[in-house]
């Protein structure tokens, strides 16, 4: 015999009109190797088909199960419940939109996001498709594998005080994503270029330190490391910047 | 490719220079602050190794104009740090009520620790401005002023009666407290943002010093009242 789970969910489901934001306990017997990405699933299977979460890859690999487990951000497929008491509650991500109870939608914040960052290789060279890729050094692709592993689950944005109270903010996630270009050096762009787009309050200099990111990141990125060095970065391009008018090519 | 450029040129608004130099003089009037308070600490506990040495550094202070100098540019220091970091803390209402809720909820050290910061940042804005007040009062500063200032029971012992109280004791020990913790974690979280360090060792590095220096004030603040018990009648307020 298992433990008897007592799991407090969220329940809101803004489309119903009328529905009341509410907990709602559901009691299930805990089992071997269980993950809260199954007790889920079980509740949703046997004893709650309305509730709804998000879940794609339950491997820690989608970023979809992001959600607040005993008031911190986890991923609900890497958290197992024998780490948690017997009774515990989730709620949905704090800063992004709810959909219904524990769905959120993060889509759209970083699909801004990504946007705001640009965050893709800006360059001028012209892709050919007949001759063999460029070899990468194998220190910077493994420099360029850590900040690249983030899943974009929102743990570190939810975590955020500056997240919830500054919606600009572009959060650890962004200037993470940042960081990954800056030091790419199929890259083109000069350090002013990216100055103009997180050299401000909304991007590195918004940041206050309080470093729930670091110490909640599911994929455990050194987000310490890679913020200061973006925020220096920035700092001696600002420094050296003229503005008069920053050229791009 | 093209697109990529037409956007990265109409998107982008030009943010210019201002929030690099704001977040960069925040972090550096913290820095200079803390190394004041340290330093201010470090000479206020030479009064433990003998009040001489403590008169001799007081006067060499005020003959070199170290002090005329000194204290009006930490006045405008602590000024322009309280405009620079206030646009960090969380003012409005609202921001405050998520604020509060988000670190109970997490229950996450580092969050906890800048609340603290900013509860700490209104005693130490508070008490720092009745300090400069007291002491710029009781010009110069020596061993036997000091002294009787720390050890005075108020004001209210002259209307009240019988009843005293030591007020200053009371306050400079929460005054120490709230400075070091404020100055301590803000240099942690200053260096936090900008440095190559661990942020785990370097904390435990700062709370070591945090801790000497408190230890250092308290042992001033007890030498003090010793000093203001040898003096006739108990020393004078002020």
């Amino acid at each position: 015999m298992g433990r008897q789970l007592t799991i407090s969910c969220f329940r809101y489901n803004p489309n119903i009109p009328g529905d009341k934001p509410r907990m709602q306990d559901y009691k299930l017997e805990e089992y071997e190797g269980m993950t809260l990405f199954v007790a889920l699933n079980d509740i949703r299977e046997k004893l709650d088909p309305t509730l709804m979460f998000d879940f794609v890859c339950r491997a820690a690999i989608c970023g979809s199960c992001a959600m607040l487990i005993n008031g911190r951000p986890r991923l609900a497929c890497k958290t197992m419940t024998r780490t948690l008491p017997s009774r515990f509650t989730v709620m949905p991500l704090p800063v992004f939109k709810l959909i219904g109870d524990l769905s959120v939608d993060t889509g759209t914040w970083f699909r801004d996001l990504q946007v705001r960052a640009e965050a893709w290789i800006h360059t001028n060279k012209k892709f050919d498709f007949n001759a063999l890729e460029v070899r990468m050094d194998n220190k910077i692709a493994e420099d360029i594998y850590d900040p690249e592993q983030c899943i974009e689950c929102g743990c570190c944005v939810a975590n955020c005080i500056t997240a919830n109270i500054r919606p600009d903010f572009i959060g650890s996630t962004g200037i993470n994503r940042l960081y990954r270009f800056l030091i790419d050096p199929r890259d083109e762009r000069t350090d002013a270029e990216y100055y103009e787009v997180i050299g401000n309050e909304d991007g590195t200099f918004g940041c206050v330190g309080l470093m729930a990111c670091d110490d909640m990141c599911p994929k455990e990125i050194p987000l310490q490391e890679n913020l200061a060095y973006v925020r220096r970065k920035m700092a001696a391009a600002g420094l050296k910047l003229t503005f008069q008018g920053v050229k791009i090519s | 490719m093209e697109l990529a450029k037409n956007l990265q040129t109409t998107i982008n608004r030009s943010y210019g220079k201002t929030d690099l130099y704001v977040d960069l003089a925040q972090s550096i009037s913290g820095v200079l602050l803390i190394g004041f308070l340290w330093m201010h600490m470090l000479f206020v506990a030479t009064i433990v190794v003998s009040p001489e040495l403590f008169n001799t550094l007081s006067e060499g202070l005020d003959r070199y104009y170290l002090a005329q100098v000194g204290i009006p540019a930490t006045i405008l220091l602590i000024i322009v740090h309280i405009f620079l970091a206030l646009r960090r803390a969380p003012v409005r209402l609202r921001d405050m009520r998520i604020t509060y809720r988000m670190a109970k909820m997490m229950n996450h050290y580092d969050t906890w620790v800048w609340v603290g910061q900013v509860v700490s940042a209104l005693f130490v804005g508070v008490m720092a401005s009745i300090h400069l007040w007291i002491i710029l009062g009781a010009w110069p500063l020596r061993a036997a002023t000091s002294a009787a200032r720390v050890a005075s029971t108020g004001p209210a012992d002259a209307t009240w009666g019988a009843f005293t109280f030591p007020f200053f004791i009371v306050f400079y020990v929460i005054f120490l407290i709230a400075g070091e913790y404020h100055g301590g974690f803000g240099l942690y979280r200053i260096l936090v943002k900008w440095g190559w360090w661990e942020r785990h060792t370097m904390g435990w590095v700062l709370k070591g010093i945090t801790v000497i220096i408190v230890g250092l004030g308290i042992a001033a603040l007890y030498t003090f009242t010793q000093i203001a018990a040898s003096l006739p009648a108990g020393g004078v307020i002020h």
